[in-house]
């Protein structure tokens, strides 16, 4: 396959809207490509979409599409060609998910956490899971083993420990969430923060973390330890942020990456005493990340509209459930965690939303290099997968951001610097942070690039870069990101201005 | 005015999905054009000339003028006048489940029985049923939070269970019983029930219930003053306290 | 030989610490299985052969006779029903989504004859739950409400719930306060500290009850609500509210009595509020092996997870509508595939007369009720015991089940890929 004239990014490489020919042989890049020709003249080109953090398979995934068949019927699509009937919007069966990814032009997503002893659950999903390259990231934060192994201070034991629980779960990373809290759970309460005691164990969040990214980097794992911190989402929480990414900047990295990866930032930026005074410290997480090189984030970007919360946080759902008074699902995992869901939606008129809306926003624009920010909206906690199309062109665009902010409310000003931001994000760092630092920062190295060898996933767009202006004409850039004219994955056309052409079983990568 | 008389040809075996036959969908079409409008019976798309005879006038015209009458047995025909904004239909005997699905405005009549989940999600209008309804008079989908949010339903016999569950807004007037649990999780509807009920306005928040008849009230609703609607002595009650409710519920002194 | 920590295949426990002893390819001996379990490990007398009804009578066929026949059957109705699927692995179920999205069927479990309604109430109000290992260390209180597992879960309490020791509970049984509510005595109430009598009918009203004493809201509450004095129910509510770790149970007593999903949906929401102030979980006592599986795997391709209607070749879910006894009840199917279920002996008697009166295909390994009715009977291997695949454990725990003894038969799976080639053929044949 030859991909012909179309204007490339491929930042890894070095290339940053170049007009150029791809060659494609045998599902990979190559010097050189014969049979079809895709005609991709002056069109936007990146490698295919990463997405390094989302909720698409396992229990708590499930479980968001038993208790909300409202939700399900919101996303109905009949069977047709070759694909399966599609349901749910915040939380999609999985052939929509395959589907509604590879329109976009994504063509890997990995689910964020996984218990070891469910991890069964994840993998059959997982494989129902059309066209995408997958993987799992293991859940380890508030595990008995991990946690005696650390009171113990027996790093290599520890090791030993993650590398069997990786094996055994397929999984491909170390993910923590709250760490101590979902123990701390177990008996219906919460830690307070990294280094509250966790009951009964004698060990505190920061001595996990601290211990699991010293095994991550004696096993010296593609990715780093990926981290969901204490307190989330509760106001003034940044100070835990700060606090715990403070515990890491010491450790050396066994490789050339970071030595933690932060999820949904967004929800750890957290000022005020309560949500009465609630503000973005956005800027100063911002500051943190342009003056340290070991930590990188994702936005965990909201939206305004439905979401359906879901995390490993389990005291975190129960606090979404009380506050909202929504129906509530808790599942706790004997030995290893806990979890919760929650339907949720966020509204324009709300302040509070508003300014979390805000956050997203500020971090991705007030952190100088994109490759420490990906683009995320903590599917489908921030809001759907669906809706990136949204997130980036906000991204790029100041107006399409000043007229979203005149619908708020009106003290939002006042809690977030977004006004004053002038940076649109050009084409380049948009398929850095969607693109070349998910793949680079979770250590795959076929995949968010398009030097030879590399997985041949390509995504082109029916928009003219060198003609379009995405800080005016963002309404047309969020159309055609929306529906990739083509989507590539391993070679194979598999999605074509929206309508899926091709559904072959993806990898699970571990 | 334009009137367009629809009867199903023969029984049907298996169920019919007749969200077609609204005044919204036939409004801008001629008759030739509602003959050929397709409708699923079962995992079968068929034509409505396989299944109903339709005639009366030709069309097109504004939904507001047009009435529907659906001659014969429409018990099988499911989702009659979903999502009617205006106009008329009125069936000469009964009406399948979901007849007046989400409906927006306009009236829709019904001579016999209906089915459950009539009026389901309604929005505003109006619904009227001599004979009986079925369950979920009134409802919403499964999951959901809201029923019905507007518009007015009245039944001249009894309902089935569940009758205006998670209502939120509207009126719906029940002369017989009523099954177990109506305005269940009711959030600022009113209900009128003539006859006997059980366990009404479960975790209702806001909204009115009246009882003329029977009905076994739940633990968690306080006992309040006797009043007087219309002539007669009500007792009422304060509920349900379970959700820190403050719905209002009438159960006529005398009848329990 | 002997097979160690074999999963036993009877119902939603999953015990998975059985040894098999097998002998020249036959099983001649289940150890630590309860008397149900051994049983149903054992088997009995099989369906020989796969036959189709002529003239009145069963009679022997090819299993290619069988699929084509059944085939015919699913393609030419107009809203075939496929019902079962919860004595079976999900690698049968996925099948079976497959071949209902193909001829335009309904797809439901006996979900819908058990915990159907427990469902509904979980779409109202979600569900709070925990995996069976944390309430074997940690719970201190556990109330069975409406299930007797000392008779349909025999080694539940001993593997999971009042008698196990676990890290927290080292004290097993006696560490624990165990209560029981139920319209009568139980063999389960006889290990209980605690009985609590209800009329039938009063879940509902006993729940709202007790969700106001624990909110301290017991001021209004009558004297007695369902035949309960208010001190016995206050106690109770006291009881709960001491719990470290409380766990409820529930089961057909609750999901099937007067009240059916909102009893459920209120039970949950008592359970919610017990956690403002201790920690409560609650979930329903599974019965069937598998039947948790055709809820999982249903979800994830469907959307929902149970009475799955594809005959407008998209999902749509609404039971009291899509369920099997509802098609049943209003003549709404025109064919039926039973599978890994007995439907003549569960459902309803209406229905059952409404099913006898549309050609039935069955799929099981043995002769039951539902083969007198049936049109096409193929005979498969025992899932569990014969087949390998997954099933997932009452509270939602995936565990692979192994193959225990070599069989002819086709599994379940087997047997709907070839039905599912023989409807590919036959569409193909309709085309041209």
């Amino acid at each position: 396959m030859i991909i012909k004239g179309g204007i490339v990014y491929d930042p890894a490489n070095g290339i940053f809207g170049e007009e150029m020919d791809l060659c494609v042989d045998e599902g990979r890049m190559a010097e050189d490509g014969k049979g079809e020709v895709i005609d991709a003249r002056g069109l936007l080109v990146m490698p295919g979409g990463v997405d390094a953090h989302s909720h698409i398979a396992g229990t708590k995934v499930n479980t968001g599409r038993i208790m909300r068949p409202d939700d399900a019927r919101l996303g109905i699509e009949p069977r047709s060609g070759v694909c399966r009937p599609c349901t749910g919007y915040t939380v999609p069966n999985c052939y929509a998910i395959g589907y509604r990814y590879a329109r976009m032009g994504y063509t890997t997503a990995f689910e964020a956490a996984t218990p070891i002893i469910e991890a069964r659950h994840t993998h059959e999903e997982l494989e129902e899971i059309p066209i995408l390259d997958k993987g799992a990231l293991t859940l380890f934060g508030t595990n008995w083993e991990v946690m005696e192994c650390v009171r113990d201070k027996d790093i290599g034991k520890l090791a030993a420990y993650v590398a069997w629980g990786l094996r055994s779960a397929r999984g491909y990373g170390v993910k923590i969430v709250n760490p101590g809290g979902g123990e701390a759970w177990g008996f219906g309460s919460n830690v307070k923060g990294p280094n509250d005691p966790v009951p009964n164990f004698d060990v505190t969040g920061a001595e996990i973390i601290c211990g699991l990214a010293q095994a991550n980097e004696m096993l010296r794992l593609p990715h780093s330890i990926h981290l969901h911190f204490n307190n989330l989402g509760k106001p003034g929480n940044y100070t835990t942020a700060l606090e715990t990414l403070e515990l890491l900047k010491d450790i050396k990295p066994s490789r050339m990456r970071q030595v933690v990866h932060v999820a949904h930032m967004q929800f750890s930026a957290y000022g005020g005493t309560s949500w009465r005074d609630f503000e973005s410290k956005a800027p100063v997480i911002a500051d943190y990340f342009n003056s340290h090189n070991h930590a990188t984030m994702d936005l965990g970007q909201l939206l305004f509209g439905s979401a359906t919360t879901m995390t490993a946080d389990a005291p975190l759902e129960y606090g979404n459930a009380r506050l909202t008074h929504n129906k509530w699902s808790n599942h706790d995992i004997e030995l290893e965690e806990s979890s919760g869901v929650v339907p949720m939606v966020y509204f324009r008129k709300m302040l509070v939303n508003a300014v979390q809306w805000a956050i997203g926003l500020e971090l991705a624009l007030l952190t100088r290099d994109p490759w420490k920010v990906l683009m995320t909206t903590d599917h489908p906690n921030g809001s759907p997968f669906i809706n990136y199309p949204e997130v980036i062109t906000l991204l790029m665009s100041k107006p399409k951001r000043d007229a979203e902010m005149a619908t708020l409310h009106e003290q939002l000003p006042k809690r977030t610097s977004l006004g004053g931001i002038e940076r649109e994000l050009d084409w380049t760092e948009i398929a850095i942070m969607t693109r070349a630092a998910p793949a680079r920062i979770l250590g795959l190295e076929d995949k968010g690039h398009f030097g030879p060898g590399a997985d041949a996933d390509i995504s082109i767009y029916d928009l003219r870069p060198e003609e379009v202006d995405p800080s005016r004409d963002h309404a047309l850039v969020k159309k055609a990101l929306a529906a990739a004219k083509y989507t590539i994955k391993s070679g194979i056309v598999v999605s074509q201005k929206g309508q899926i052409l091709a559904a072959p079983p993806g990898r699970t990568l571990r | 005015m334009r009137t367009i008389t629809i009867t199903p040809l023969k029984a049907f075996e298996i169920s019919v999905e007749a969200e077609i036959i609204s005044p919204d969908k036939f409004a801008p079409l001629s008759l030739s054009q509602i003959r050929s409008l397709s409708i699923w019976q079962g995992n079968r798309k068929r034509k409505l000339s396989d299944l109903f005879r339709a005639e009366g006038d030709d069309g097109p015209a504004k939904v507001e003028d047009v009435t529907i009458t659906l001659q014969g047995d429409f018990s099988r025909a499911k989702r009659i006048a979903e999502g009617m904004t205006a106009g008329k239909v009125e069936a000469e005997g009964g009406v399948g489940m979901h007849a007046g699905n989400n409906m927006k405005g306009g009236l829709l009549s019904v001579q016999k029985d209906a089915e459950d989940w009539l009026g389901r999600e309604m929005r505003g209008g109006k619904i009227t049923v001599r004979g009986n309804a079925g369950n979920y008079l009134g409802a919403g989908y499964r999951g959901e939070k809201c029923g019905m949010r507007g518009g007015e339903i009245e039944v001249g016999g009894n309902a089935g269970a569940y009758l205006g569950e998670h209502l939120c807004g509207g009126s719906i007037r029940v002369h017989g019983d009523a099954g177990d649990f109506p305005g269940a999780a009711n959030q600022g509807g009113t209900i009128f029930i003539g006859g006997s009920t059980y366990l009404p306005g479960a975790e209702m928040t806001k909204g009115t219930i009246t009882v003329r008849g029977r009905a076994r009230v739940l633990p968690s609703y306080q006992k309040m003053e006797i009043m007087s609607i219309e002539g007669e002595d009500f007792q009422k009650y304060v509920g349900d306290l379970v959700e820190k409710g403050t719905g209002e519920l009438f159960v006529r002194v005398g009848s329990s | 030989m002997i097979v160690e920590d074999a999963i036993c295949s009877f119902c939603g426990c999953l015990c998975d610490d059985i040894n098999v002893e097998v002998e020249e390819g036959k099983i001649k001996r289940v150890r630590h299985a309860c008397r149900l379990g051994s049983s149903k490990i054992l088997g009995h007398e099989r369906i020989k052969a796969p036959m189709i009804r002529r003239g009145g009578e069963l009679c022997m066929v090819s299993y290619q006779e069988a699929y084509d026949r059944a085939a015919e059957i699913l393609l030419r109705a107009q809203k075939p029903l496929l019902y079962g699927w919860a004595s079976t692995v999900c690698e049968a179920q996925k099948k079976g989504i497959l071949l209902a999205e193909e001829v335009g069927g309904v797809l439901d479990s006996t979900a819908t004859v058990c915990h159907g309604p427990s469902v509904i109430g979980i779409e109202e109000k979600g569900l709070p739950g925990a995996t069976l290992g944390q309430v074997k260390n940690r719970a201190d209180t556990i109330v069975f409400w409406g299930c007797n597992p000392a008779e349909a879960h025999p080694r539940h309490s001993l593997r999971y719930s009042s008698n196990v020791c676990g890290r927290f509970t080292p004290e097993g049984r006696a560490g624990r306060k165990i209560v029981v509510v139920d319209v009568r005595e139980t063999r389960t109430s006889k290990n209980a500290d605690k009985t609590v009598i209800i009329q039938p009918g009063t879940d509902y009203e006993v729940i709202s009850a007790l969700r106001m004493l624990v909110a301290g809201k017991g001021d209004v509450v009558p004297d007695e609500v369902g035949g309960v004095p208010k001190a016995e129910l206050d106690g109770l509510a006291k009881t709960l509210l001491a719990a470290r770790f409380g766990a409820v149970f529930f089961g057909l007593g609750i999901t099937h009595s007067r009240g059916r999903y909102k009893n459920i949906d209120n039970a949950l929401s008592l359970v919610t509020e017990l956690n403002s102030h201790t920690k409560f979980v609650i979930m329903p006592m599974r019965g069937h092996y598998n039947v948790g599986g055709i809820g999982q795997v249903l979800a994830w391709s469907s959307g929902f997870p149970m009475s799955v209607d594809f005959t407008r070749n998209a999902p749509y879910f609404n039971p009291g509508e899509t369920a099997a006894c509802d098609l049943l009840a209003k003549a709404d199917t025109d064919a039926a595939l039973i599978i890994a279920a007995d439907a003549a002996s569960n459902f309803p008697r209406a229905a059952v007369e409404a099913l006898a009166k549309i050609p039935v295909i069955q799929i099981d390994p043995y002769e039951n009720p539902t083969t007198l009715i049936s049109e096409v009977v193929i005979p498969s291997a025992i899932a569990g015991v014969e087949a390998e695949g997954t099933a997932y454990r009452m509270d939602g725990m995936a565990l692979r089940m192994r193959k225990l003894v070599d069989t002819s038969y086709p599994s379940d799976e087997e047997i709907l890929s070839h039905i599912l080639e023989s409807v590919h053929r036959l569409q193909r044949g309709l085309e041209r």
